[in-house]
C-alpha cells in the first residue's frame, strides 16, 4: 500500500514545480529587492495586538497541532514525524535521493528535477526558546510568505484566533519574557558584522540594501540553508532582542540541529548585529499586487488540456483519486490538516464534476457562481492571489493552499473552460 | 545396496550436476546476483487502463480490457477487493452504454466473451441485471458521490422497472449541476422526451453537446 499510494503521490507530483517557481512568479511580500519599495516607517507591530491580547491554552494546543497535522510537514511539533504516505515531501526526499521505487528511471529523472525546490519545511524544534508567542500567533492565523527562497509557504488553516493562540502557546511552551537592552549596541557595526560574516549568502533583508553573500552563492542555487532563511526584515516581529543575541550566539543551542551556522561571535558583536536586525529602518515592503483577470480565451478549451495545465498539475496532489491511492485521497478529499473530507476528485473528469462537500455536509458543484458571478473552482484560485497580497478572502481559501498562486494565463485556462461549458 | 538406494544415488547426482551446470548461467544473466522470481500482479494497471478508455468513450476497448483481465469478474466479489470493484464498475458502465449488447474483439477469448454480447434477450437482460447489481454495490461502498449515482442512473434507465428510479436519481443531480457525465444528461434527456418533458429534453441535451461537443454520445440511441 506505501508503495502503491507513493507512486500515485509522485505521480501527481510530476509537474508541480514549473508551475511554483516563485522567480517566475510576481514579487509576494518577502521576495526582494525586484519589487520598487515605497519608503515607509518599519513594519508596525500592529497586527499583532490581537494576538499580544490572547491567552493560548497549551493544553488545547496539543490537541490542536495533532488534530491539524502539523507534522505532516514540520518536525518539532511534540508529534512524530507523519508517515510517510502522509508526509508532505516524502516521495520527494525518496525520489530525490534515488530510493525511490519506480521502474522507469527516465521518468524519476524527470519528477528529480521537478520536486528539488520542494523538500524542506522549517523545524518547530525550540520554537518557545526564539519566537514571540504573540507573533506565532498571529503568523498562524494569517500566514504570510517569510522564506522568498522557498516554494511552499505555512497554509492558510481553518484556525479561528483562539485556536492559533493555542496552537502558539503549546509550540512557544517555556518562552521566557526576557528584557535585553540594547542601548550600549550599535547598529552600524552590526550592519558591517553581518556583511562580514556572510549572512547573505543565504538571507534576504528586504528593506535594505542587499548584504553581500560570502561566499557568493550561483545564481539559482538552492541548498537547504538557503530555502530555510527567513527573510529578516521580520525579525523584529518573531523574536526579541534576548532571542535575536541567544540565537546569533550560539543557535544550535536554541535549536538543535539547526542549519543556521555558529558564527563565533561575541557578545557585543550579536548585540551590535541585533540592534541592526531590530531598528534598521527599513523601506516598505515589496507590495504583492494581484494581477488582472484576463479575458476568456476564444479558442476552445478541453479538459486534457486544464487537466494537464493545472488540475493534475497541481490541484490532484491534494484532491486525489483515492481509488489508486490505498483509499487517501490527500487532504482535499478524504480529509486532512484539520479539514474535514471535502470528497473533492479533481484527478479526473467526472470527478471534478462531481462537487465536494460543503459545511452543511451536502454535495455542491464546483462550478457554482458566488456572489460576482466567478464559478467557486475559479475564484479559489483568484483568492490565492488575493491573500499573497494580504487580503485573504473571508468566503474563499485560496488554492493551492501553501502553494504560490497560479499564473493569471492558467486560471484563465480555467475560466474558459467552465465558460465553455466545461467539456470533456 | 540395494537396486533402490543405488537409483537414488544416481537421481541425486543427476540433480546436483543440473544445479551445478544451469545455475550459475543465470545467475550471470542477472549481474551476478540471485533472486527469486516475483508474480507482479498487472490487474491494477490493465483496470487504470481500462478506466482511462471508458473516459475516452471506447466502450468496447474498455470492457474488453476487463474481462481479459479478470475472465470471472462477473462472479467476483467487490466489496472485498478494490481492484475487483473497479473492474466491476467499468464493465457495468459500459454494459449500460452498450445496452446490454457489449461488442467484444477476438483478443477475448471466446469462453470469457460468453453471455457480454447479449446475443438472445435472456443474455441482455442478464447483463442489465449485472450492471445494475454492480453500480448499486459501487453505490453502497462510495456513498454520496454524484460520478457513482449518475452511472447507476444510466443502468437503471436501460431496465423498464427501473425507468422512474433512474429519472429521479438523475433530475436530483440535474437540480445541483452534479450530473457527471454527458451521457448522463444522455440519459436524462431520453428520460425526459419519454415523460413528454420537451423543454427539458432539450435542456439535458444541451447540457450534453456542451459537455462533449461533436462526439455521438449525445445522439446515440433513442434520445426521444
Amino acid at each position: 500500500m506505501r508503495r502503491a499510494a507513493a507512486t500515485t503521490f509522485a505521480l501527481l507530483s510530476l509537474v508541480v514545480v514549473a508551475a511554483c517557481d516563485k522567480k517566475d512568479a510576481p514579487p509576494s511580500a518577502g521576495s526582494g529587492a525586484s519589487a520598487a519599495p515605497e519608503p515607509t516607517a518599519a513594519p508596525s507591530a500592529a497586527p499583532v495586538a490581537w494576538a499580544a491580547a490572547l491567552s493560548g491554552s497549551a493544553e488545547r494546543g496539543a490537541k490542536l497541532v495533532e488534530k491539524h497535522e502539523c507534522n505532516r510537514c514540520h518536525d518539532g511539533t511534540g508529534l512524530e514525524r507523519a508517515k510517510f504516505e502522509l508526509h508532505c515531501f516524502g516521495c520527494h526526499e525518496d525520489i530525490i535521493r534515488g530510493k525511490f521505487k519506480i521502474a522507469d528511471k527516465v521518468k524519476l529523472a524527470k519528477w528529480k528535477a521537478h520536486v528539488r525546490d520542494i523538500q524542506f519545511a522549517p523545524s518547530l524544534e525550540g520554537a518557545g526558546a526564539r519566537f514571540e508567542p504573540a507573533w506565532l500567533t498571529a503568523f498562524l492565523y494569517e500566514p504570510a510568505d517569510l522564506r522568498p527562497n522557498m516554494v511552499a509557504s505555512m497554509p492558510r488553516l481553518g484556525l479561528s484566533k483562539q485556536d492559533a493562540a493555542d496552537i502558539a502557546a503549546h509550540l512557544t511552551r517555556g518562552h521566557r519574557d526576557e528584557k535585553l537592552s540594547l542601548e550600549s549596541a550599535s547598529a552600524e557595526r552590526g550592519r558591517a558584522v553581518l556583511e562580514t560574516r556572510g549572512c547573505g549568502s543565504c538571507h534576504l533583508m528586504t528593506g535594505v540594501a542587499a548584504f553581500p553573500a560570502v561566499p557568493p552563492s550561483a545564481p539559482g542555487e538552492r541548498t537547504a540553508a538557503i530555502e530555510l532563511a527567513p527573510d529578516l526584515r521580520f525579525t523584529r516581529e518573531r523574536l526579541s532582542a534576548a532571542a535575536v543575541v541567544r540565537w546569533l550566539r550560539d543557535p544550535a543551542a536554541m535549536k538543535p540541529g539547526t542549519l543556521m551556522p555558529n558564527l563565533g561571535l561575541s557578545d557585543q558583536e550579536a548585540k551590535d548585529a541585533a540592534k541592526y536586525l531590530l531598528t534598521a529602518e527599513l523601506a516598505a515592503a515589496p507590495r504583492y499586487v494581484a494581477p488582472k483577470k484576463l479575458a476568456l480565451l476564444e479558442r476552445k478549451v478541453g479538459f486534457e488540456e486544464v487537466q494537464e495545465r493545472v488540475l493534475g498539475k497541481i490541484c490532484a496532489h491534494c484532491h486525489g483519486n483515492p481509488d489508486v491511492a490505498g483509499g487517501d485521497g490527500g487532504p482535499g478529499n478524504t480529509g486532512g490538516f484539520g479539514f474535514a473530507p471535502r470528497r473533492l476528485d479533481l484527478s479526473k473528469y467526472s470527478g471534478v464534476a462531481s462537487g465536494y462537500v460543503g459545511a452543511d455536509g451536502e454535495r455542491h458543484s464546483v462550478f457554482l457562481p458566488l456572489a460576482d458571478g466567478t464559478p467557486r473552482l475559479v475564484a479559489a484560485l483568484y483568492a490565492r492571489h488575493d491573500e499573497q497580497a494580504g487580503k485573504p478572502r473571508p468566503d474563499v481559501r485560496g488554492m493551492p493552499l501553501g502553494m504560490p498562486a497560479l499564473p493569471i494565463e492558467d486560471i484563465q485556462l480555467v475560466e474558459s473552460w467552465v465558460a465553455q461549458g466545461r467539456p470533456r | 545396496m540395494t537396486k533402490r538406494s543405488v537409483m537414488s544415488i544416481v537421481f541425486a547426482g543427476l540433480g546436483a550436476l543440473m544445479v551445478a551446470t544451469t545455475a550459475p548461467a543465470e545467475a550471470e544473466a542477472c549481474g551476478g546476483a540471485w533472486f527469486p522470481e516475483v508474480e507482479v500482479d498487472f490487474r491494477p494497471m490493465a483496470i487504470a487502463m481500462a478506466e482511462k478508455q471508458l473516459d475516452q468513450g471506447k466502450v468496447a476497448q474498455a470492457a474488453a480490457t476487463v474481462i481479459r483481465t479478470m475472465p470471472h469478474v462477473g462472479q467476483l466479489n467487490a466489496k472485498r477487493s478494490k481492484i475487483v470493484e473497479r473492474g466491476q464498475r467499468v464493465l457495468a458502465v459500459a454494459v449500460a452504454r452498450t445496452n446490454g449488447k457489449l461488442e467484444l474483439g477476438q483478443e477475448v477469448p471466446a469462453y470469457a466473451r460468453a453471455h457480454w454480447a447479449g446475443k438472445t434477450e435472456k443474455d441482455r437482460q442478464a447483463n442489465l441485471t449485472f450492471a445494475v447489481n454492480a453500480l448499486r454495490k459501487v453505490n453502497e461502498i462510495k456513498k454520496d458521490d454524484p460520478a457513482a449515482q449518475t452511472e447507476l442512473a444510466e443502468a437503471l434507465a436501460r431496465v423498464d422497472a427501473h425507468k422512474s428510479e433512474a429519472r429521479d436519481m438523475l433530475e436530483k443531480l440535474a437540480k445541483k449541476d452534479l450530473i457527471a457525465t454527458p451521457e448522463g444528461y444522455a440519459v436524462l434527456a431520453e428520460l425526459r422526451a419519454k415523460a413528454g418533458d420537451e423543454s427539458g429534453k432539450k435542456l439535458a441535451l444541451k447540457r450534453c453537446e456542451a459537455m462533449a461537443p461533436g462526439a455521438t454520445v449525445c445522439q446515440t440511441t433513442a434520445r426521444g
